[in-house]
């Protein structure tokens, strides 16, 4: 077995992370890795795409019930194999989600045998670190490398800057952004940029495409339902280059007015 | 004195003194709302004051869903089991941290009963500040009246800072000290006596520990009259039965009449049991008046808030419950320091005085030399 690869999507909410990640562990499994993820969101919409749109228990679901957690009470098998396991956590406004995903994340560690037998984990997180539970899975070690998913944005990019300012705060390097197209101008340029003077690349440039959200409304991911569009082709490049990827750094944030600038 | 500075020995919590203060405001039941160890020691501590002390018992899964239900139904509970008066819901750093809302759940259960909610956390740097969120809560619901509410947090304003000034705040970390040896001092006083010095007795206790250190008070006089220099001894002590909370009040008549029994007159009625923060300045006035030229003074209770002015010629003894009193004690001047270890628990659901090991020692001392 190779090097596992255990690695975390981060960016301001709403980017576009649960896609992404869905469709780079389906885009992995066709290449024939194992994978999985692990959605730590109590929304618990993580995985939802490579189920068929079905939802499945969550580890905190059960732990409510007061049940004796097992391995496969929690893990799923999704499109070609992608185990799915999500979290979940308290409705909004009620008890505490953070201190569920250290708790959640304790619990799957404890249970899971197949996280060990994989060859990609990846989190997919909400989009804002609210609180220490939210990077529990970092400070757990089951993070080993971070993605910032960002558009060309200033609001983005700003949360992407503060992300990684947060990831150099935690030792958790950084192996790369990843821009999810918002179709703004100079778009890429901008993103390749602000990757470079973070100190990492850009990993790849997801258009921005009704299709994406098409496959979602009816449950899937694209490469599952539309294997043949351009976009699946860019999710495929970006799973392999992930798989490939060697190299990471500690990022550096930029100061603020140096940010605006760079979207000026 | 820097008021800034970050304690680093634990002392007592907001949370623990909010049941404290719900038991002065009678109180059937308390219910802490978190972990079930929490504030354990002082919940056993206060059955034995005749309250319920009982928990919700959050656990990890209470963490995370919250503890809605669970508060719910132990309302329900008690309210069967102790078919209580007056209820109090407390807060601990577990619930308020998440966020829980105990109004609710309170509404929810909808009991007969009028319910004191407390949002308290273990968080706070005074835990005066337990005791306030208490009183205001309990001034909500009717229990107590604004004027007494105003005078409650007058003097909690004061015992927090008497606390910085010379008490449990006053410096980053105090060591506990066990004090002088109780028989050492208890010679010095008769010395004293015999020698026909001149001295007060001063009792500034805080609430129920007036049981115990009432005693000490009561012991020196048995000494004085037995070596016949009663006339000699001016007794001081914060029994008012008409201030302070109920409880309170029940207190001070029942050590009033206890001393009244044992033959002790209290020459100077220096405040009610909840007056020790302020009673100091009364004391210090009254000795600037009256008592200036007297030799020695035996201080119980709350000694550190007696201001030095007018007893600093005088040789002091001071007898504390604080073990890590002693140390501000001896640098504020006081030469001798005695600590009556685990006082409180042994005034917890008294109504009568109850020996000291310093009021012992003195007996025995007193017989040995007489
Ligand atoms: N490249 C894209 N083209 C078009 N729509 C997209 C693209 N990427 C994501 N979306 C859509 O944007 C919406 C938000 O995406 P998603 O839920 O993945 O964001 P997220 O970052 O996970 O959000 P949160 O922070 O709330 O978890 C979804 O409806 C998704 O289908
Ligand atoms: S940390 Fe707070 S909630 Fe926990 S036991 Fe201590 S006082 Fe109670
Ligand atoms: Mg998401």
């Amino acid at each position: 077995m190779s090097i596992q690869k255990r690695i975390a999507i981060y960016g301001k909410g709403g980017i576009g992370k649960s896609s992404t990640a869905s469709n780079v562990a389906a885009a992995c499994a066709d290449e024939g890795y194992t994978v999985m993820i692990i959605g730590c969101d109590p929304k618990s919409d993580s995985s939802i795409t490579l189920l068929g749109g079905k939802r499945i228990p969550t580890i905190l679901d059960l732990l409510h019930e007061e049940k004796d957690v097992k391995e496969e009470d929690v893990v799923f098998t999704g499109y070609n194999g992608v185990k799915c396991v999500e979290v979940g956590g308290p409705e909004p406004g009620i008890g505490c989600a953070g201190r569920g995903i250290i708790v959640a994340i304790q619990t799957l560690k404890k249970i899971s045998k197949t996280l060990n037998e994989m060859d990609l984990i990846i989190y997919d997180v909400p989009g804002d670190i609210v609180c220490g539970g939210f990077v529990a899975p970092i400070r757990k070690g089951l993070v080993k490398e971070a993605y910032v998913l960002t558009s060309g944005e200033y609001m983005p990019l700003y949360a992407a800057n503060n992300i990684c300012r947060g990831l150099a705060k935690i030792n958790t390097p950084l192996s790369g952004i990843i821009c999810n197209s918002r179709s703004v101008s100079h778009e890429k340029e901008i993103v390749t940029k602000f990757a470079s003077e973070i100190g990492t690349d850009l990993m790849a440039f997801i258009p921005k495409e009704q299709i994406v959200q098409d496959c979602e409304r009816d449950g899937f991911s694209v490469m599952e339902k539309a294997p043949d569009s351009s976009i699946a082709q860019v999710y495929r490049d970006l799973a392999k280059a992930i798989m490939q990827r060697d190299t990471s750094v500690m990022p550096v944030a930029l100061d603020d007015e140096h940010l605006r600038e760079l979207t000026r | 004195m820097d008021k800034n500075i970050t304690i680093i020995h634990p002392r007592p919590s907001s949370i623990v003194a909010s049941l404290y203060t719900l038991r002065d405001l009678n109180v059937d039941v308390a219910v802490l709302h978190g972990p079930p160890g929490c504030s354990f020691k002082h919940a056993r501590l206060l059955e034995e004051d005749g309250i319920h002390v009982v928990t919700t018992a959050l656990d990890e899964t209470g963490f995370v869903f919250g503890g809605h239900d669970a508060l719910v139904n132990v309302l329900h509970k008690v309210n069967e089991m102790f078919k209580p008066k007056l209820i109090g819901v407390v807060g601990t750093c577990a619930s308020m941290i998440i966020g829980e809302e105990m109004h609710e759940p309170v509404m929810e259960a909808d009991l007969d009963v009028p319910v004191i909610e407390v949002e308290v956390h273990a968080g706070y740097r005074n835990n005066t500040k337990g005791v306030i969120i208490a009183l205001e809560s309990a001034l909500d619901v009717g229990v107590i009246d604004k004027t007494e509410f105003e005078r409650q947090r007058a003097l909690l304003e004061e015992a927090t800072n008497v606390e910085l000034r010379h008490g449990a705040a006053s410096r980053e970390y105090l060591a506990p000290s066990r004090g002088d040896v109780k028989y050492k001092v208890a010679q010095r006083i008769i010395e004293l006596l015999k020698e026909g010095k001149r001295g007060l007795v001063i009792m500034n206790a805080k609430k129920e520990t007036g049981y115990m250190f009432a005693d000490i008070t009561v012991a020196i006089n048995e000494v004085a009259e037995q070596l016949g220099k009663a006339d000699n001894i001016v007794n001081m002590a914060n029994i008012d039965e008409k201030l302070g909370l109920p409880r309170v009040r029940h207190h001070a008549e029942c050590i009033a009449n206890d001393l009244k029994e044992k033959g002790v007159v209290i020459n100077e009625n220096i405040g009610g049991l909840d007056e020790y923060p302020i009673a100091g300045n009364t004391v210090d006035q009254l000795i600037k008046d009256k008592y200036s030229n007297f030799d020695f003074a035996v201080i119980s209770g709350v000694p550190h808030a007696i201001p030095m002015d007018h007893i600093s010629n005088m040789e002091l003894i001071s007898v504390t419950n604080g073990p890590r009193q002693v140390l501000p004690l001896k640098e504020m001047g006081h030469e001798h320091v005695i600590v009556e270890i685990d006082l409180h628990p042994k005034t917890l659901g008294v109504n009568h005085i109850v020996e000291s090991e310093f009021g012992a020692t003195l007996r025995e001392v007193a017989k040995e030399s007489l």
